[in-house]
């Protein structure tokens, strides 16, 4: 991404729109667009971006978007290409575009679907760990140890994040990978090489979101960066659910998880046994990527 | 409300209009804000350079801008770039990721550059009064340079017939070519200062004299008075006094010097005079003997260091007692055992040695002259300042006090408050609190050959360096991107502080109020 070369033209997002102040997916879907724009089409279930999308006649991106009700964004992106496809708009790219729940909880019976078709097109979650838009509840992407207003104090959320990479590479998708906002370049790359695949492809971005994780606006960032640097939110990338390889060369010196949960009101009163659970949970998953990468080399 | 429109080209749309009718601006309670905090750089400048500023405009090869954002501190980037010490580089930040910038290699390309552009660089300016400069070191000089650009008609009296001061007598050429300093004069006749040599306040006119013509006078004649060892044998034949060598030398009369050399002192003088008896016919034996530690000399250790590489033989810790002659010619300098504890300096004279010489040079500091300027008279304030006020220091004092000067005069004569006496109390920023890890694929890079490169290693420590971090990051777009500058478009800004938290440099914060 040549900053240098950026400007408001040739981006495809418009000031105005009413994500709120720091939010971790507006600027996740800027960087989409301007990537995957402008011959762009994007399938958007309920979500806050169907709000930030703006209601018509006035709309935030310069692509067309295909509102969609929630479960069913996987089975729309489908119809969407295939019927782009009857028209002859071969080289239009299509999105879906979705949040956690619409991706792990209500949604993932359609994207199971259109995943084993091999349907044409990009799934996008932003992940935001809950059901943001209408009012943070919680979601099986909500990490073990939060607390949203589906378990108020004293609860927490009981059992871990759902893995919903390895679910997709279980269905042998041609691509599928993790990116982050504070990791643009890297983010781009994986937009790009995923463009100009064929068959699914799946992208799960994790985006802060101060209001529901009760962070400061001004942290976006930092907790984006923080979340890959400690391992909580590994970048990597799976081919055909084999080839498995880490995208950011920060491995070897991993952050403390505390740092990280530590700007977050929603885990204000972790105490050090969950703490310490989560980081297990967080090693775990780690030595099992790792795992994976490092058969993926001896198999190449 | 419009009904469902149906883009043509596209064959589908919901509605089109950019909801960017919506001012989101209006949610903000806090505003970004571009700032300027000083740098550990600027901070170690002795000309209060804005070192960041114009690394900033090289980086995007705008000379024309460098050289405007230069001269605002330093008149002669071409001379400084060839023998300021550059303690602007000690702190560089840049220093704690792979290795500190070249900053005067920089300097020195901005000052060439413009010595090759503004060959007939004449300001026009509007005359404002009279002033004479009493000396040409870089002291007069600068003080010329401020008062011409500010539209006063300066005349500068020189006592040598060359004019320079140390820069055209004391520094020898192979540190500074003199096309350099040439060029420099040149540009500073033809703004239009009139320079009148072999001309000595004291003897060929007063100050009274000069108050009857000029409206302000400005006196920087340096420190020309060599300082005595008060040791037997210093008058005699053989025995030279640095700056009488230097300034023979650099007006190319070659001295007679006769093998070996010692030359006793651990300044500036010392060891440019070492250096240059090395380079005469006839000369490759030359000691340099001082009375301190090495570390103590206050000769720039770069300098130093040059001259051991040359051949110059280093003793530390030796006061001279006294400089032997043999049948009409120097034989030996006998020294004692010396160094410095908290009382002062020590001396051992159980523990002395002898020191076979032919040439003795002495280098044992420099005072001003005071006597050229008369008796005073109470009822004028003139101005003074260089070497003959502070003593020896450096080219980059001399030109900050004439600098100085230039801004008291002006002040003086058009009845404005003077410039302000202040210390850099400001603590710069340091390397822990720039924003590193925002600046994507930033990889160690060690010092630059080519100053573009080398400027674009600037970190630009509490300055904005229009590396575009803030445009990047918004999620609101509300930062533009103006020819490569980056603005604030309040319309859309929310406030969210991300900016604030991810500039590299340091160079936003938020501020309270929706304004
Ligand atoms: C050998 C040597 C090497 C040095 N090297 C460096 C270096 O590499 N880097 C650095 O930063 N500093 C260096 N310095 C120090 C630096 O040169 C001085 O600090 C600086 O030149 C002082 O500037 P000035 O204008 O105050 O005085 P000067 O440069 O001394 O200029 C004073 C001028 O006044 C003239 N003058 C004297 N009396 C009268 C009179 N009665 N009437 C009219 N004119 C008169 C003199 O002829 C002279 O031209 C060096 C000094 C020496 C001696
Ligand atoms: C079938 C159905 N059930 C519930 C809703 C209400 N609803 C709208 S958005 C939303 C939350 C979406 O959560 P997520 O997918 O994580 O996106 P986020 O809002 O967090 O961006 C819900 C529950 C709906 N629109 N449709
Ligand atoms: S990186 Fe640039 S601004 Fe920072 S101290 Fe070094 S020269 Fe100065
Ligand atoms: S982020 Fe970069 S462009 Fe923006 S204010 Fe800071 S230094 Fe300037
Ligand atoms: S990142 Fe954008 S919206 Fe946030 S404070 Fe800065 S300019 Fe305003
Ligand atoms: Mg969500």
């Amino acid at each position: 991404m040549k900053i240098e070369e950026m400007n408001r033209e040739n981006e495809m997002i418009y000031s105005g729109h009413s994500a709120c102040p720091g939010c971790g997916a507006a600027l996740a879907v800027r960087f989409l667009t301007k990537t995957l724009g402008p011959n762009l089409a994007i399938a958007l279930t309920a979500s806050c971006w169907s709000i930030i999308a703006g209601v018509p006649p006035l709309t935030a991106l310069k692509c067309p978007i295909l509102h969609c009700p929630f479960p069913s964004a996987g089975s729309v992106g489908s119809g969407l290409r295939r019927g782009l496809n009857a028209k002859g708009m071969l080289d239009t790219t299509v999105v879906v575009l979705a949040g956690d729940g619409g991706t792990f909880d209500i949604g993932l019976q359609a994207l199971s679907g259109a995943a084993q078709r091999n349907e044409d097109y990009i799934f996008v979650c932003y992940d935001n760990e809950a059901y943001m838009n209408t009012g943070m509840q919680t979601s099986s992407a909500t990490p073990f140890g939060a607390r949203t207003n589906t378990a108020p104090y004293p609860l927490f959320k009981e059992g871990q994040k759902k893995d919903i990479v390895q679910i997709m590479a279980a269905h042998s998708i041609p691509y599928a990978a993790t990116a982050t906002v504070a990791f643009p370049e890297d983010m781009e790359n994986k937009f790009k090489f995923a463009k100009e695949l064929k068959g699914f492809r799946f992208i799960h971005i994790l985006s802060p979101c101060p209001p529901g994780w009760g962070t400061e606006s001004s942290d976006t960032i930092e907790l984006s960066r923080l979340a890959v640097s400690s391992g909580a939110f590994p970048l990597f990338e799976v081919k055909y659910g084999m080839e498995w390889r880490m995208t950011t060369p920060l491995e070897d010196k991993r952050t403390p998880l505390g740092d990280y949960l530590g700007i977050q009101r929603r885990f204000k009163d972790i105490d050090s046994e969950r703490l310490k659970i989560l980081q297990e949970e967080v090693n775990y998953e780690w030595e099992l990527l790792q795992d994976k990468v490092r058969r993926s080399e001896i198999l190449k | 409300m419009p009904p469902v429109m149906i883009n043509q080209d596209k064959g589908y749309s919901f509605g089109n209009e950019p909801i960017s009718v919506n001012k989101t601006g209006e949610w903000r309670f806090l505003t970004p804000k571009k700032i300027k905090k000083l740098s550990p750089c600027s901070q170690g400048c002795l000309l209060d350079g804005e070192i960041p500023d114009w690394m900033e405009a090289v980086k995007k090869e705008e000379w024309a801008e460098a050289w405007n954002i230069m001269k605002r501190n330093n008149p002669f980037p071409a001379l400084t770039g060839y023998v300021c010490f550059h303690p602007c580089s000690e702190n560089c930040n840049r220093g704690q990721l792979d290795q500190e910038l070249d900053i005067q290699a920089v300097e020195k390309k901005i000052g060439l550059w413009r010595l090759n552009n503004y060959k007939h660089e004449t300001e026009p300016c509007s005359f404002k009064g009279r002033v004479a400069v009493v000396g040409s070191g870089p002291a007069g000089l600068s003080c010329a340079f401020y008062l011409t650009e500010a539209g006063y008609e300066v005349t500068v009296y020189e006592k040598s017939d060359l004019i320079g001061g140390m820069l055209a007598l004391g520094i020898p050429e192979y540190r500074l070519p003199r096309k350099v300093l040439e060029q420099e004069l040149q540009l500073l006749k033809n703004k239009g200062i009139i320079f009148i040599t072999n001309s000595a306040l004291g003897s060929d006119y007063s100050l009274a004299d000069l108050y009857s013509k000029y409206d302000q006078v400005f006196v920087a004649t340096g420190a020309w008075v060599a300082r005595k060892a008060l040791i037997p044998g210093e008058e005699n034949k053989g025995v030279w006094n640095a700056l009488e060598l230097l300034s023979a030398y650099n007006r190319s009369k070659i001295p007679d010097l006769k093998n070996p050399v010692v030359v006793v002192g651990g300044g500036n003088a010392a060891v440019d005079s070492a250096r240059s008896a090395l380079r005469l016919p006839g000369v490759n034996q030359v000691s340099l003997v001082y009375r301190r530690g090495r570390i103590e000399m206050p000769a720039d250790q770069s300098e130093v260091e040059a001259a051991e590489k040359e051949g110059v033989e280093l003793i530390f810790n030796a006061t001279p007692r006294k400089i032997e002659t043999d049948q009409n010619q120097l034989s030996e300098i006998i020294f004692d055992y010396s160094k410095t504890n908290l009382n002062g300096l020590i001396i051992d004279c159980n523990k002395s040695f002898k020191k076979e010489c032919k040439t003795v040079i002495m280098a044992v500091g420099q005072n001003a002259d005071l006597s050229v300027l008369g008796l005073l008279d109470e009822a004028k304030t003139f101005i003074a300042g260089g070497d003959m006020i502070s003593g020896p220091a450096t080219v980059a004092d001399a030109i900050r006090a004439g600098r100085i000067a230039a801004e008291t005069i002006k002040s003086f004569l058009e009845g404005l408050p003077g410039p302000l006496d202040d210390p850099k109390e400001e603590v710069p920023i340091l390397f822990e609190e720039l924003n590193l890890a925002a600046r994507l694929n930033m990889q160690p890079l060690k010092k630059q050959v080519d100053p573009v490169s080398e400027a674009g290693r600037c970190l630009g420590c509490g300055t904005c360096n229009s590396c575009g971090i803030c445009y990047l990051f918004c999620p609101d777009l509300a930062v533009d991107n103006v020819g490569g500058r980056y603005e604030f478009n309040l319309d859309y800004c929310k406030g969210c502080g991300i900016c604030v938290k991810e500039c590299p440099a340091r160079a936003l914060v938020m501020e309270g109020g929706s304004e």
